[in-house]
């Protein structure tokens, strides 16, 4: 009972880890990242490299974030900035996108499967149960990444600003907020976040050009069942990740995997807008 | 009138346009190679192995080469990426059949691959040696298999267990495919029958890749030892890694991994045991020459031989043969005497008699610290036991 519980909580951090990057995205520039999977395959490559490299594991989260935002900020300005005002083009783009990076990958690194060493092995003793110290880790990960999410956005000007885009971009052109800064460092922070994750679940995994995909399925049905608030997307990772974990448990791990999928559009068909506020 | 010129002034003339029209011809025919089809999960899950397969058949095909090719024909590799499963396999299969019209197909691959692209075998009539370990029982008549099946392959280990690690109860875990689900269907059998107990039998997607939920009911289960068969590569790599992360340290049988990818786990393989046909520490004089020709042709690019690229390598030998004896490259000759020949390889001498499978030797190794395997027991001559009696010829 203990271990499930610890299965769900870990699970859901994991999910909130790999959705915050599209959320953010979603939120402000109310276009689907379809390319989040292929950023969170950048940032596995990039901790990839950094443990080559010999860097100490606790450097790969942010290798991965340096290398996300750097390739999500190029490619905001080349190409997803014309495509705000056409969301459904934008979806095919990113899509598109998605595919091109994860060939340049396979170009790089070779379709082969790789592997980081995980940074810490072994478990620690919760209510009795040794669990695994690495997913317990994430979850402070998860908190963390969701503090700071909710501080940058609440308590500086960036967030201020974003905020106003958010509501009403011509207002806050007017009020002299530049939307298109905003939403570069938008872009590139959604796809840093996504490069992050990459970095954060690759010692749980294994590292492959197309490891990013699964992935993109899951956090795009969490995000859109969220609605577009860090609160209900947390909320949602709790939810759907817990009935994963459970229909893998009580029934068979081949249903857990179509449970998120399944239980977000029974959501959807219910709450189309999500279960955000307003 | 044309004075005529005595046919012994002309007949060095006759000689040379003779010998020009012979090298011609001889030319003609050493550019028209033998085609090996080499249909390889590049990329999707079995991509740790398939360089090393490609590999493998490289070697064969330039040391055949060089000593003269087959009938006096060169050999040429047309490899092809199957994607690991049965869509890319019909494309792969399909290409390689009817455009590139390659005289023979050999080659491992997932069961789901093979099972989907026997067909289009069967429509082309071409000779395929498959060189995977597999779950059993897929017959064809143009299908010959040098690799190892469940009853070859899992008894060592489940008497391993049983015997030095006292072993009763059992807990399986593997990828939810044909081989998974074969292999394990065979080892619960096994146990069952040396009076052992399965208290848990799980299985995950190809694709997936968290073990988590069936690792806690692992756990509360509690069982003597663990064997898994999981599709070779990234799903091997998550299991264990999990495993490890969850702090479980039981007897642990993998039915599924190989040298190369224990040595890319690093620590978390250390212990691991395995069954195999082949293993680098063989210490024979023929796979000592193979290593050795191995890191001669590859170098510092060499992936570690395995025991899914040697059968390969032995595999295009067995061609070979077969092609030599035959005298012709025509299908139903060659397919013929594909069960007759035996090769002398890294494995041992071999021979695809037993319908269409071949009685192999097996190794028991356990994982060492530093990624090496050590042979811990040898079992000659394992028969594959009754895989395709309905099988005629």
């Amino acid at each position: 009972m203990i271990t499930l519980g610890l299965d769900i909580v870990s699970t859901a951090a994991i999910l909130f880890i790999v959705s915050a990057g599209l959320l953010i995205v979603f939120g402000v520039m109310k276009i689907v990242n379809f390319a989040h999977g292929a950023f969170i395959t950048l940032g596995a490559y990039a901790a990839l490299i950094a443990s080559q490299l010999g860097l100490p594991a606790i450097f790969g989260p942010f290798v991965a974030f340096a290398a996300g935002i750097a390739a999500g900020g190029l490619i905001e300005a080349a190409i997803v900035r014309r495509l705000y005002a056409r969301p459904l083009d934008a979806i095919l783009a990113t899509w598109g996108l998605g595919i091109v990076i994860g060939q340049l990958i396979t170009l790089a690194f070779g379709r082969e499967v790789q592997f980081v060493p995980t940074p810490i092995s072994g478990t620690l003793a919760v209510l009795g149960e040794g669990y695994s110290v690495y997913r317990l880790l994430l979850v402070g990960a998860a908190l963390l990444l969701g503090a700071v999410f909710a501080g940058l956005l609440g308590g500086t000007r960036l967030g201020l600003a974003t905020r106003a885009v958010i509501m009403n971009e011509e207002l806050a052109q007017g009020l002299g907020i530049d939307s298109t800064k905003v939403r570069l460092l938008t872009f590139g922070i959604g796809a840093g976040l996504a490069a992050i994750a990459g970095a954060l679940v690759t010692p749980l995994s294994s590292v492959d050009p197309n490891m990013g995909i699964p992935w993109l399925i899951n956090a795009f049905m969490l995000v859109m069942v969220s609605g577009g608030s860090l609160v209900t997307l947390a909320l949602s990772c709790i939810v759907l990740g817990g009935l994963q974990v459970a229909a893998s448990t009580f029934v068979s791990p081949i249903l857990g995997g179509l449970t998120i999928a399944v239980v977000a559009a029974i959501a959807l068909r219910l709450r189309p807008e999500g279960f955000a506020r307003g | 009138m044309t004075p005529t010129k005595p046919l012994t002034q002309r007949l060095p003339m006759l000689l040379a346009g003779a010998a020009t029209f012979l090298t011609l011809a001889a030319t003609a025919q050493a550019a028209d190679p033998i085609k090996i089809g080499v249909p390889v999960g590049l990329s999707g899950a079995n991509s740790v192995v398939a360089p090393s397969v490609v590999q493998a058949a490289q070697l064969a095909v330039d040391e055949i080469n060089a000593a003269g090719g087959v009938l006096g024909r060169p050999l040429a590799l047309e490899v092809a990426d199957d994607a690991s499963g049965a869509a890319g396999a019909q494309k792969a299969f399909d290409s390689l059949i009817f455009q590139k019209k390659v005289n023979v197909l050999i080659s491992m691959e997932t069961s789901a691959a093979r099972n989907a692209a026997l067909p289009i075998v069967t429509r082309g009539k071409t000779p395929y040696i498959y060189t995977s370990f597999y779950e059993g029982k897929s017959c064809s008549h143009y299908m010959y298999v040098n690799a190892w099946v469940p009853e070859q392959q899992v008894p060592p280990i489940v008497d391993y267990f049983a015997k030095e690690k006292q072993a009763k109860t059992y807990f399986l875990i593997g990828s939810d495919y044909a081989f998974g689900r074969g292999m394990l269907g065979f080892t619960k059998a096994y146990i069952e029958k040396i009076g052992g107990k399965v208290v848990g039998e799980e299985y995950l997607p190809m694709d997936g890749s968290d073990w988590t939920p069936i690792l806690s009911k692992l756990k509360s289960a509690a069982p003597d030892a663990l064997i898994t068969s999981t599709a070779g590569g990234a799903p091997n790599v998550t299991l264990t890694k999990q495993l490890r992360a969850a702090g479980l340290n039981l007897p642990y049988g993998n039915l599924a991994v190989d040298e190369g990818t224990a040595k890319g786990m690093g620590g978390d393989a250390a212990g691991i045991y395995l069954s195999a046909s082949y293993l680098t520490g063989i210490d024979s004089p023929a796979n000592k020459t193979f290593l050795a020709a191995m890191g001669k042709k590859f170098g510092t690019d060499l992936k570690t031989p395995n025991d899914l690229s040697v059968p390969e390598y032995e595999a295009v030998y067995a061609y070979k043969e077969a092609v030599t004896k035959a005298g012709t490259t025509e299908e139903s000759a060659v397919l013929k005497l594909l069960g007759d020949i035996a090769v002398n390889g890294p494995r041992g001498s071999i021979k695809m008699n037993v319908e269409h499978h071949a009685p192999l030797t097996m190794y028991l190794g356990q994982v060492q610290a530093d990624g090496s395997v050590q042979v811990i027991s040898t079992f000659p001559n394992v028969d594959p036991g009754p895989q395709c009696p309905n099988l005629k010829s």
